[in-house]
């Protein structure tokens, strides 16, 4: 016996004309963190003068000696040292083809969205390079302090104290201020701190590293960036999911070594090429297509990138224990 | 954009693995080896090889076309087939493993230059990571120039590891095969000795020459547990490359750098005993350059336009191309071309209906 011989009207007999119905809001697009890049100094590279920047630094005079004796005997001259960090410019760039059939029918406004989708691509392939740099062109210790009996082994506070103790030793300067303390319950204030930039991997073991101090625990939340996660001694921990990591190379157990790279300010450079920092642009379908069906949505940045100081960076290379 | 041909090129084989940038990235890859095609080759000879994007990603993966031996009938089947060969691997990421899985290593000889037992497919060059050798804990994770390559093993030029480093014979491990350049140069590389001389010699576990100059300034950390505290933290500047030969506890890649190290404690490994809990590892960093000018001479030193300035280490996405006779970069000699292709729309593996 078929339902609509009840007499009443139903789904089954009287279907909605439209199956479904789009939602008034688009779902997030997800999105890492991005950490790699706030902490170095931004530069400016002109156009018309090569593909190469050179920044230069002057090292300090010997402070040995200098006192003069009254026999007037001149003291030695010292030859000035300087020291040149060259960068070469690269340039990215992304590139969406939309046939016209998408616009057509699509309900979303789908070239808006590719904006956005293009301009996120900007800022998460620039911290990827930015990583890449630390990654690759700094001096890590392995951390040895832990008990999973890796090597490296799992973060722990003796690990990170020592990096301080080199950054302080190379007279590195902190890059954050002090979080005062506060009349608050659980909370305890940071110290003027250095720059660690961690994977998310990694955090239950921050959570358990002697002395830590959670970012909800801090005296005043005022300011601090979403991806903060905790501090601990001097250093004061930024996360992503894109922190850098190699697969498989801990001994004797092949687990993932993930690097960390801690520093303070001026240890790395990222520079921009003038009136080239970040350009979307839109090439309409007559352009595009022969038959005018397709159009492009394209965006490509410049950048250069260097460690300035190697003696202002440092990192640790563990593995995770829990 | 329909089925195109991007870009195509050819190249002169000398037996090794080649790297095809491909800015476009690639949808199909196709290699003709132009110098085997005519002829009538022995059985496993490839002279043809194709790569599809959508099936055949496999490291090492594709198809390859073979003469029947000493005739001109073709066979046809993948590089995975019996006997299998090296053929294609498209690799997106740096760093990365680049066409090997963990490969396990029997020994490491105690000897300078060091050699490795190993049953391989390795290829002069390349950069191995080693870790869990057993017996010589202390260099688990260090990466390794490879040389004087055959299927049983190879000759770490870069490592003494004698005694007098600290070291001692392995007799177990694993290696994977990584990109010969970091995602940045000049990149940071692992120190495996550090010499007292008024100007000290440091070996290095790669070959220094293919990213530093003489000129370049090196900054150094060298962890508590390595002996010669007293270079940690310095910066020198390498007055030379590669100019003293391996002896001792020194290895054939190393430069010398303007730091008098005469008075220093001896740089050495932790004992392997000391593993996982002793310090690792010894690496020096760039540092920048000092560039002097000779007005004597016009020279320059300190500067080279393709090492010096930081820049990209490895350009990807591209096709490494397996070397030998039996793989897409052909033998010593042959004359390899390629041609890369896009598709506008990649449909393989929808839908379960032949049309």
């Amino acid at each position: 016996m078929s339902i609509s011989t009840t007499g009443i009207t139903n789904i089954n007999n009287m279907a909605p004309e439209l199956p479904l119905q789009f939602s008034e809001d688009l779902l997030s697009t997800p999105q890492f963190n991005l950490i790699h890049s706030f902490g170095a100094d931004l530069h400016f590279a002109e156009s018309n003068i090569g593909k190469t920047t050179r920044m230069s630094r002057y090292e300090r005079l010997s402070t040995d000696g200098g006192q003069l004796d009254g026999s007037g005997i001149d003291p030695a001259p010292e030859v000035v040292v300087r020291t040149d960090i060259d960068a070469t410019m690269e340039i990215y760039a992304k590139t969406v083809v939309i046939n016209e059939q998408v616009t057509l029918y699509e309900n979303d406004k789908v070239l808006t969205k590719f904006t956005a989708l293009l301009g996120q691509w900007l800022r998460e392939k620039e911290d990827l390079l930015m990583r890449d740099l630390y990654a690759s062109s700094g001096s890590y210790l392995n951390a040895v302090g832990g008990i999973n009996g890796q090597q490296p082994s799992e973060i722990t506070r003796n690990d990170i104290n020592n990096i301080e103790r080199l950054l302080l030793g190379n007279d590195a300067r902190t890059m954050l201020e002090v979080i005062e303390a506060d009349l608050k319950f659980a909370t305890a204030p940071t110290r003027d701190a250095f720059i660690a930039l961690a994977s998310t991997d990694i955090t239950p073991d921050l959570q358990n590293v002697q002395g830590v101090i959670l970012k909800n625990a801090y005296p005043s939340q005022e300011g601090l960036r979403p991806e903060e996660y905790c501090s601990v001694s001097r250093f004061r921990f930024f996360v992503s999911s894109k922190g850098a990591k190699t697969p498989g190379t801990s001994s004797p157990g092949g687990q993932t070594v993930y690097s960390i790279p801690m520093y303070g300010l001026e240890a790395a450079a990222k520079i921009e090429q003038n009136n080239y920092t970040a350009i979307l642009g839109y090439r309409p379908p007559y352009v595009v297509s022969s038959v005018a069906q397709n159009s492009q949505l394209y965006a490509k940045f410049a950048i250069a990138r260097a460690i300035t100081n190697q003696n202002w960076v440092s990192g640790l290379n563990v593995t995770a224990r829990l | 954009m329909a089925f195109t041909l991007i870009t195509q090129g050819s190249f002169l084989s000398t037996g090794v693995n080649v790297k095809i940038p491909l800015p476009s990235s690639a949808d199909y890859f196709k290699t003709y080896n132009l110098t085997q095609m005519p002829l009538a080759p022995a059985t496993a000879v490839v002279v043809m090889a194709e790569w599809f994007g959508g099936s055949l990603i496999n490291p090492n993966s594709g198809l390859r076309w073979k003469k029947t031996n000493s005739t001109n009938a073709l066979n046809l089947d993948t590089f995975a087939t019996t006997t299998a060969s090296n053929g294609f691997t498209y690799v997106t990421t740096v760093p990365v493993v680049e066409a090997q899985a963990p490969n396990a290593i029997t020994g490491i000889t105690a000897a300078n230059p060091a050699v490795v037992t190993q049953t391989n497919t390795y290829q002069n060059g390349d950069i191995i990571q080693i870790y869990s050798p057993t017996g010589d804990l202390t260099i688990g994770g260090m990466n390794f120039q490879i040389s004087s390559v055959s299927g049983s093993g190879y000759t770490l030029l870069g490592l003494a590891n004698v005694a007098g480093n600290g070291l001692a014979a392995a007799t177990a491990g694993f290696t994977r095969r990584i990109s010969s350049n970091l995602a940045v140069d000049p990149q940071f590389l692992f120190i495996t000795n550090i010499s007292n001389a008024i100007q000290a010699v440091v070996s290095t576990s790669v070959d220094p020459s293919a990213y530093y100059v003489v000129g370049n300034k090196i900054h150094f950390s060298v962890p508590s547990g390595m002996g010669m505290q007293q270079m940690n933290q310095l910066t020198g500047r390498v007055v030379a490359i590669n100019a003293v030969a391996a002896s001792g506890n020194i290895g054939a890649y190393n430069m010398t750098v303007d730091i008098d190290s005469t008075s220093f404690t001896p740089f050495t490994f932790p004992a392997t005993a000391l593993s996982p809990t002793a310090p690792l590892f010894a690496t020096l960093a760039p540092a920048g350059s000092a560039t002097t000018y000779n007005p004597l001479t016009g020279v320059y030193t300190g500067y080279e336009f393709a090492k010096t300035p930081f820049h990209t280490g490895q350009f990807t996405p591209y096709m490494l191309l397996a070397g030998g006779a039996q793989s897409p970069a052909g033998a010593n000699g042959d004359t390899i071309l390629w041609q890369a292709y896009k598709m506008e729309a990649t449909i393989y593996g929808t839908g379960t209906t032949a049309v």
